[in-house]
Formats: C-alpha cells, structure tokens, sequence
C-alpha cells in the first residue's frame, strides 16, 4: 500500500514541470464547476444537520420556552425504551428482509441475464414498476389485499376456514416485509443486472469453449462479478429500512389494532415527538443518533464487503 | 454583479405590476378611508367557511379573504406550530378543535378575544361551546361547529333483532346489544378499537370530569364516580363480546360493515349526520338520531365529541380584519349561509330557529335531524376540560389501549391509569404542574 500510494505521489510531481500555469488555473475551473453542486448541497444538507445538532441541546416547553439543556436530551435518549424497542424493530426487519430481497432480485437478474427468456425487456420494466409507486399508494393497496374482513386474506380464511391475520400485532411486521420487499426488489435487481450487462461477453464464450455449463457460468463468472453492486445494494437497504416511516405512518388508519405504535420505528418517533409531542430537541437528538447507528452500520457493511471482494 | 442586476430588473417590472393587481382588486373600496386592501388568510378544513366569503366581501370590499385547507387536525396544528416556529407564513384565523385551544392558548400563540368585545356575543352560544373557548378566564376563539354526542341507529338492524325503540336508557342499550349480538356472527350494536373521543364522552355524560385545568396546574384523576361509572359499563360490554374490537372508525371495513347494518348504532358527534350519507350510502333510509342513551331513566344529560373554533394567532398580521370576517360566519351574516350548506353549529338564534328544527333529513327516512341534534346540544353537561397538552395525549392513547385490545388482557381502568402517568410526566416535562 504505502508503496503503491508513494510511486503514484512521484508520478504528478515528474510531470509537474512543464505547465506549470495550466497546473493552477485548473482547480479553480474545477470549482466553478462542481460550486451549483457545492451550494445546494449546503443549504440542503449541511445546514440542516448543524440546526438539528443545535436544536439538540435545547428543550422548547409548551410553558417555559426554549432552554439550553446540554446533553440532557441525549442522555434521556439513551434510556429511552420506546427508541430502543424501534431501533431493535427495524435492526431485526433489516436482518431478515434485506437478505430475502437481494436473493429474489439477484435471481431475477440472473433470470433476465440468462437470454434464454423470452420479452425481457418488458419483464425488466414490469418488475421494476413497483419501486415507481409511491409508498403510500401502495400501503393502501397491500392494506386491502392482506385485509381480513373484505380483503385477499378474509376469502382465502374463507374458503380454508383459517384464522390468518397479517395484520395482527405479531405479523404486521412480516406483513411490512411483503410490501418493502415487492417494491424494492425490482430497484435491487436492476442494479444487479446492469453490473451483469458490464460482464464482456467473451467471458462467456470462453467458458461455454472450456466445457462450462450454465451453472457453472454462473457460479464462476456472474456471481463474482456481482459482488461490487451487492454491497451497494446491502447498503441502499439498509438505509432504507432503517428509515421506514411511510407503511406504520399509514396502516394504523386502515387497520385496528396492528400493533403499530407511534414509536414502531425512530423515523415515526422522531416525526411524532416533534410534530405532537413538540418536543423538537430531543427529535432532532433522536434523528442525529439514528442517522450515526446507520452510517455506522452502512459503513461496517462496506468495509467488510469490501474486504471480501478484494480477497477474491 | 449581473445577478443583482436582473433581480432589480425583475423587481421594477413586478412591483407595479403587484401594484397594479392590487389596485384592480381594490376597486371600489374608494370610501375605506385610505383604500388598502387587506387580506386575511384562513385556514379552514370546513368547506363552508369559504360559502361565507363572497358575502362577506361584499359588504367589506377592502379586505380580501382566502381560505386554505393546510391540512385536517392533526396536520394543520402541525403546520401551524412550524409556521409560528418559522416566523413566517403565520395565517389570520385557524381552525381549531376545541381540544386544541388550550395547547395553542396556553403558551400564548392565540390572541385573547375580548380585545374584540367578544364577551357580549356570548348569549349566542350554548354555554358548553363558550366554556370549550374559554382558557383561565381568556376568550381564545369563536365556536364555528358542535359535536353533540348522539345515538345514531340502524332501525332496520334493531328491528330484525326484534327492537322497536331505540335503547333510551345505557341499561337497554346493554339488553340490545344482546338482541344484536344474537343476530349472527358479524353483528354488533357498535365498534371500539380503542376510541377515546368515545370514552371520553361516556364519562363525561356519566358526570366524570377526569381533567381539572387551573392556569398551568392539571390535575388528572380517571377515579371519580361519574369516570368509574362510565368505564365499568363499558368493560362489561367488551368483556361479554358484545362489541367489535376488529373494525375501526373511518376504515374502508367501517365504511362497508355500515352500509350492509352489521354495526347497529354510532354514537358519536352530531357531525356523523352530514358524514354518515357519504360513507353508507346503501343505507339510506335505515339510519335514525335519538339522544344519547340516559345513565337514570328520565335523565337528560348529554357530553359532547368534536366541534371546532377559530382563533387568530398570536403572531398574525390583520388581526382586526380577521376578527370581522370570524365574526360575520360564526355570529353574524356569514352564519345562514354555513348552516344551509350543513353546518351544525352551537348558536342558540340557529338551534331555536323554527326552520332549522323542521327540515326534514331524507336519509334520516325524513326524520327532523334538527330537533334531537338541537336537544343534545342543550343538554350537554357543563364544566368538561380538556388538559393543554392533549393533542399529545390522545395520540400516544392508542399506544396504550392496543394490546388490550388485540389481546384481551388488562383493562380500559389499567389502560387509563397507565395514560395518566405519561400524561403526568410530559406534562411536567413541559412545564405544567401535572398531578
């Protein structure tokens, strides 16, 4: 490493001599460029996080006005059982829908890659279309097909004589799963399938010349050659879930009784302490907190997926 | 540099242009004084507030009044915390459910009325609507609709149970609820998933009055006779199956289990009646209003569930201008036109109105809707109060009620004591003296 990083320094530094003035003007075009970029990634990204982190040392009482109160509202957090029972909520639905929805996308991919189906193309965007619904259009129509009363599952309980309820306080986060795995799996899959399209075909012939049969292709060569975009996607997911506002946001409205709580993920915690409870301090301490566990997570992802591709 | 040149440029050709537009609208308004038109933003998820508009500009041509709908409850409190937060964008008249005066008065976001003269229209309003806008003494807002809790019915549904009158007493309702219950397995004579707007009015018919509001003291006790009372007779529904724990108000279940009469009676706010042609509309000419039914027979007392004001904000601009157009839709000119696009609002000049009384509902099977409605509004029981911090409150409520609920384990007299200690906590938390 140290070598490689010491050769690639001396490289710029020979050939330094001979513009020289060319050499300077360049990073200052170099920033009228990316300053658009620059800008509006401060005032919508920046900003906010520093006027969350200030807003996290005060508490804004309905009587008594806003006080600085230090770390207070941190610590408060920390003992927090209702935070802590989201935080294990979504860490559990990460843990095992994260890995079900990469293996349906990734066969998908493979599926589609394998040229031996036919109207791929219209499959591609038939799978991909439910990333296209918004959240809460499709909230409502999971709501009406897992109903028990008038619903999907009220007929099926029906016709068997089961007593099936995916919207029971045990199962609605299975129920959630469903619906976080249908509209992501085709977004996921994509990914996969352009890293696949970006494997040279040569490959390929080469293989099928050496005797390798599909299976084979795919273990040896497409497999491998996913590992890059399954750590982007891992990634994404994680991200992703350890968001999830929309779907508990919405099924208490359609549904009795669900189990879901206004602290059923931080997201919907944060959002409801700060827009009922008024308690915008420690929302905001909540949100930087949850946003360090991702970033922490995402980032022990990428080092660990990382290290595993570079090894093969 | 050239930025700032364009920007001159753009702002020389708009502000006359503004100038312009302003002085169009304006038109007319020659004996105003000096002529400036003012305009008084409201926001309003009631669609009849804007039937009072063109009226109003007409005979006050110099202001002009935009309503916008920012959103339902919940919403619209939140967009208007944000806006006061945000010192911008600050409206001149909100709705408010009364529930949510004291969580804006308190902190002194609302203006006190009186400033208005407010006080002599109190004769107006029934004396429950006045005491829902009044926070220590201070007039925060002007009652816009009521909510007088009443028992709407299924009569068909009653029928086929073999009921020819609609329960009058708690005790009959008990005793119908079993008829119902009888008629097959989707029948009940009511829902709960944890209502607490309905509970609440059972105590407060009951004579509970769990809340005692003083200043920033707020005493919270779910022990009194009246609360015990009201809550003991409700677990026993619930523990005897008669009432179904599986459809929630407002759900697309709800809607449908309304429209085929499985659920035999609502009550609920007297705004049901508007509400109930929209969601089952199959069932028309089968639904009825009766009182709430009587804790003692011969009794009438009655509690309330929902009804919205309007207060002007604290930080708003054209105070004086939105407090004439309050004044003409919820007392004055403005006040026929709401109640003819099905307003119900707690006026005793519109209440008394021989008028109003004897408009017969045809969806009610032409029943006169008006008189029960207009009795359940006179009878409801003084003295309820709602803590400051109860948007709060209710919103965690289902948090707690759930389980119970889903399970069957615990019960409503756990579920409230467990509430009062959160309540007790934010509160205090909040700077209020909670016990």
């Amino acid at each position: 490493m140290d070598q490689a990083t010491a050769s690639a320094m001396a490289l710029p530094d020979a050939r330094r001599h001979p513009a020289p003035t060319r050499k300077r003007r360049k990073p200052q075009i170099g920033l009228a460029f990316i300053a658009p970029f620059g800008v509006l990634f401060a005032l919508v990204f920046i900003v906010p996080i520093l006027y969350a982190a200030y807003l996290s040392f005060f508490q804004d009482k309905l009587v008594g006005g806003n006080t600085f109160v230090g770390l207070a509202n941190y610590s408060k957090l920390f003992q927090d059982p209702q935070f802590w029972d989201g935080v294990g909520r979504v860490f559990w639905f990460t843990l095992v829908q994260v890995p079900i929805m990469l293996i349906f996308a990734m066969a998908l991919a493979l599926a589609l890659d394998s040229l031996r189906l036919h109207g791929t193309k219209f499959l591609r965007v038939t799978i991909f279309l439910p990333y296209a619904v918004p959240a809460i259009v499709s909230t409502l129509m999971w709501g009406f097909l897992l109903g028990i009363k008038y619903g999907l599952f009220g007929s099926l309980n029906e016709a068997l004589g089961t007593d099936l309820n995916p919207f029971a306080p045990d199962t609605t986060l299975i129920s959630i799963g469903v619906m976080v795995t249908w509209a992501f799996t085709g977004f996921n899959m994509l990914i996969f399938y352009a890293a696949l399209k970006a494997v040279p075909r040569e490959l390929y012939e080469a293989a099928a010349i050496d005797g390798a049969n599909e299976l084979q292709i795919v273990r040896a060569i497409k497999l491998p050659a996913l590992r890059g975009s399954l750590v982007v996607t891992v990634i994404f997911s994680i991200i992703g879930t350890f968001q999830m506002f929309n779907e508990p946001q919405i099924l208490p409205s359609m549904v009795a009784n669900s189990g879901v709580t206004t602290f059923y993920t931080p997201n919907l915690y944060a959002y409801n302490l700060a827009f009922t409870g008024s308690q915008q301090g420690y929302a905001a301490a909540l949100a930087l907190v949850m946003a360090a566990i991702t970033i922490a997570v995402a980032y022990a992802v990428q080092i660990r997926g990382l290290r595993n591709a570079s090894d093969h | 540099m050239r930025l700032s040149q364009k920007v001159r440029l753009l702002a020389g050709v708009l502000v006359p242009m503004l100038a312009l537009t302003a002085c169009s609208g304006g038109s007319g308004s020659g004996a105003g004084g000096g002529g400036e038109q003012v305009k008084v933003t409201v926001w309003s998820w009631d669609g009849t507030v804007e039937r009072a508009v063109p009226g109003f500009q007409a005979a006050n041509p110099n202001i002009k009044v935009e309503v916008v709908n920012a959103g339902s409850s919940q919403d619209e409190y939140k967009a208007l915390d944000n806006a006061i937060q945000a010192g911008s964008g600050v409206p001149d008249l909100v709705m408010f459910e009364y529930f949510a005066v004291p969580y804006f008065a308190v902190p002194g976001k609302l203006t006190d009325l009186r400033e208005f003269g407010v006080d002599k229209l109190k004769q107006d309003y029934v004396p429950a609507a006045w005491s829902d806008v009044t926070v220590n003494g201070k007039v925060y807002a002007l009652p816009s609709d009521y909510g007088p809790s009443a028992m709407f019915y299924n009569a068909a549904t009653l029928k086929k149970a073999g009921i020819e009158e609609p329960p009058a007493t708690w005790d009959e309702y008990y005793e119908a609820a079993k008829k119902i219950r009888a008629l097959g397995d989707d029948y009940y004579i009511a829902q709960d998933t944890g209502d607490i707007f309905f509970l609440l009015s059972l105590i407060w018919q009951a004579g509970g009055r769990p809340f005692k509001v003083d200043g920033t003291k707020v005493h919270i006790d779910f022990t009194d006779a009246g609360t015990t009372k009201a809550v003991a007779f409700w677990q026993k529904m619930l523990d005897e199956g008669l009432i179904n724990t599986k459809i929630t108000g407002w759900s697309d279940d709800w809607n449908r289990a309304l429209n085929d009469g499985t659920l035999a009676t609502q009550t609920m706010g007297g705004w049901l009646t508007s509400t109930l042609p929209e969601r089952a509309p199959k069932a028309g000419g089968d639904f009825r209003v009766a009182l709430m039914p009587q804790w003692q027979q011969g009794d009438k007392v009655g509690a309330a569930n929902g009804g919205s004001s309007f207060g002007i904000p604290a930080a708003a601009e054209h105070k004086e201008a939105a407090f004439k157009f309050l004044e003409y839709f919820t007392h004055g000119g403005g006040l026929a036109t709401r109640v003819d696009a099905g307003a119900f609002v707690p006026n005793t000049s519109v209440l008394e109105n021989k008028e109003f009384q004897s408009k017969a509902n045809k969806y009610f099977g032409d029943q006169k809707t008006g008189v029960v409605l207009a009795e359940a509004t006179e009878i409801v029981g003084s003295g309820w109060q709602y803590p400051p911090f109860f948007e709060w409150a209710r919103s965690i409520y289902g948090d707690l009620a759930s389980p119970y609920y889903t399970t069957g384990k615990g019960s409503l007299a756990e579920i409230l004591e467990q509430w009062r200690q959160r309540c007790i906590q934010y509160g205090n938390e909040q700077g209020f003296q909670v016990d």
